[in-house]
């Protein structure tokens, strides 16, 4: 028997009951993805690469079929289990940021920490990620509504990474920048996939794709090349 | 080192700051009317037991209400006779027996007409028993002695004087001079005579008015040695009620308990309603905390999907509404101390009993009271916003 890779989608199904009637949004996507890879996910609107990321990101789980992440069947895991996976395994970065706006950038960057130790971060931990991606420590202060779009997107993926987790989930990470500052954050992004990263990524830009190695698209749920 | 969650609660009580203000209003206005209804209720109880405690020497007897004697169709009320009088005397010892004659009458004070009680007592068990004010105890016989209500609505002054009986043109009625006034007693009487409402003449008098010289309506024994009080009502009781009961003897202690048992009703039923502010207070605390969640939906979605535990979740709104809680319990500790004081003073004119710790206690109380209902109102708010689902809640705007 094979080992499972980081990442495995087996006949994955996932249908959303609505009024109108049932929508599926993955119809048997079947998928592995390992360790270190750089992946981008393509595809029109309403092709699935919303439901995927969430699947990925264990926000929802599949009607049907089998989802592995670092080894577990995520079907067979509690609430808990799921969520102190996304708070340990996974790191989230949103096309539209996502920062706390009550909290300072710093404090975003360290509240993953918190959750995690359960305790403020007293190693320097939070302050250095936030060096790493090229933030001034001065800003460190401001609120997220104080700083740029790519400012905002820095603290981001510095949240992302302070936990050190093993995939980066991307969700259209330049959609909301321009093209100079979309670029710098990609370079960041291909030095983390060159420090041992997975990095999974959904773009509608085949420029922003082509830093990926692999690309799968997506068409009707279903993965038409991968 | 503080909770970041609790930081975050902070962080949205200060961005809310006069809707969160004002959701803590309801709650200072919930914590006065319990703890003020509450103190006024315990200074009432303290008042009243006090000034039954001050007659606790005192044994009342009175006639066993109406007898209706049998195979008879009419029933008398039954006075003190002088035979009875006799054996409560032997019965006492060396104790003082006061027997009292009373009755209610019409009365007029220049052009004003009232109505009030009417006592009469031996003038030297008067001086024994009553601690005027003004004035003098009373001498002679047409002298009376005046309680504080009436001398106060009637304006009375020493040397006034009072026409007594119902007024009637065709009949000269007799006439009293006061002499005396008295101290408030309140609203409980510790001896069985209320005198607030009364005016005191000697007993001489009284029968030339009344008549039933040989009749009283009322006999108080005045204990030298308060320890003797079962001893001294046993030996009446044996003595007197002894082939069937004719007279009821009662002292303070039952009456304390008795007026204690109704206050404590009171003061209950008082709380209730003070209660109802705190309900009301609830309802704006849940509203302002539904809508602390509703406004906060898409933070809610991010917290949930970088990993925050649905817990961590319902701590954050449940400390947002023990921050509420906590501010208005507080203004509302502070503002119960002025209030409370205000209406007590206000309602039972004394404020001796204020700061005692049975007193005290209610705003302590009303406090935790307060901070209870308001964490309360922020479980289901609390509830509801870690049960979100992070998918829906992050495509919020």
């Amino acid at each position: 028997m094979s080992e499972i890779p980081l990442i495995r989608l087996s006949d994955v199904t996932k249908v959303y009951h609505l009024e109108s009637g049932d929508v599926t949004a993955l119809d048997h996507v079947s998928v592995d993805i390992g360790e270190n890879e750089f992946v981008a996910i393509m595809g029109p609107s309403g092709s699935g690469k919303s439901t995927l990321m969430n699947q990925l990101g264990i926000l929802d789980v599949p009607t049907s079929g089998d989802l592995f992440i670092n080894g577990r069947n995520v079907a067979s895991m509690t609430i808990l289990e799921r969520t102190h996976m996304r708070r340990d395994v996974i790191g989230y970065i949103f096309q539209k940021f996502y920062l706390i706006p009550l909290l300072s950038a710093y404090e975003n960057v360290e509240y993953p920490l918190i959750l995690k130790y359960k305790q403020r971060d007293t190693s320097g931990k939070a302050a250095d990620v936030l060096k790493s991606v090229g933030f001034d420590r001065a800003l460190g202060a401001h609120r997220p509504s104080q700083l740029s779009g790519g400012e905002q997107q820095r603290v981001a993926i510095a949240r992302a990474l302070v936990n050190d987790p093993k995939i980066l989930l991307c969700d259209e990470p330049t959609g909301n920048l321009d093209r100079k500052t979309g670029f710098q954050i990609m370079d960041i992004l291909v030095g983390l996939h060159r420090e041992g990263k997975t990095v999974i990524l959904v773009t509608h830009d085949p420029k922003i794709a082509e830093y990926a190695q692999r690309t799968i698209q997506l068409e009707d749920g279903r993965i038409v090349a991968s | 080192m503080r909770d970041i969650f609790f930081d975050l609660s902070v962080r949205s009580v200060k961005l809310n700051f006069l809707r969160s203000l004002l959701a803590s209003i309801g709650i200072v206005i919930g914590v006065v009317a319990i703890s003020s209804m509450g103190m006024l209720g315990t200074n009432m109880q303290l008042l009243v037991k006090d000034q039954l405690t001050a007659g606790i020497n005192t044994i009342v007897i009175t006639p066993d209400v109406v007898r209706a004697e049998p195979g008879s169709s009419s029933s008398s009320p039954s006075g003190i006779t002088e035979s009875q009088l006799k054996e409560i005397r032997d019965a006492a010892g060396a104790n003082d027996v006061i027997p009292i004659d009373r009755t209610s009458t019409r009365f007029s004070i220049g052009s004003s007409d009232g109505r009030g009680s009417i006592y009469g007592l031996d003038p030297g068990d008067v001086k024994m028993i009553m601690n005027v004010s003004e004035g003098s105890t009373i001498r002679g016989e047409g002298d009376a002695i005046v309680g504080a209500q009436i001398a106060s609505r009637f304006n009375l002054k020493i040397g006034t004087r009072i026409k007594i009986g119902e007024p009637n043109v065709s009949i000269t009625r007799p006439v009293v001079r006061v002499v005396g006034i008295l101290p408030t007693v309140g609203m409980s009487s510790s001896t069985g005579i209320n005198t607030d409402n009364a005016i005191i003449v000697s007993d001489t008098w009284y029968t030339a008015q009344y008549g039933g010289g040989n009749v009283y309506d009322q006999v108080n024994v005045n204990l030298k040695d308060v320890s003797t009080l079962s001893e001294v009502e046993g030996a009446i009781d044996r003595k007197v009620n002894r082939n069937k009961d004719v007279v009821r003897i009662s002292d303070a202690s039952s009456r304390i308990t008795s007026v204690s048992s109704t206050l404590s009703s009171l003061t209950t039923f008082i709380l209730a309603i003070g209660s109802i502010s705190l309900l009301v207070a609830a309802t704006s605390i849940f509203n302002v905390m539904m809508m602390s969640v509703s406004e906060r939906v898409q933070e809610i979605g991010i917290l949930l999907s970088i990993g925050t535990e649905k817990g961590e979740v319902r701590r954050m709104f449940l400390y947002e509404a023990f921050i509420l809680g906590f501010i208005g319990a507080a203004l509302g500790g502070i503002a119960s101390l002025v209030i409370g004081y205000s209406v007590v003073s206000a309602m039972i004119g004394s404020t001796a009993y204020f700061f005692l710790p049975e007193s005290l206690i209610y705003v302590p109380a009303g406090m935790v009271i307060g901070m209870a209902v308001c964490i309360a109102s922020g479980v289901y708010p609390a509830w509801s916003a870690s049960n979100l689902d992070p998918i829906d809640a992050l495509r919020s705007e």
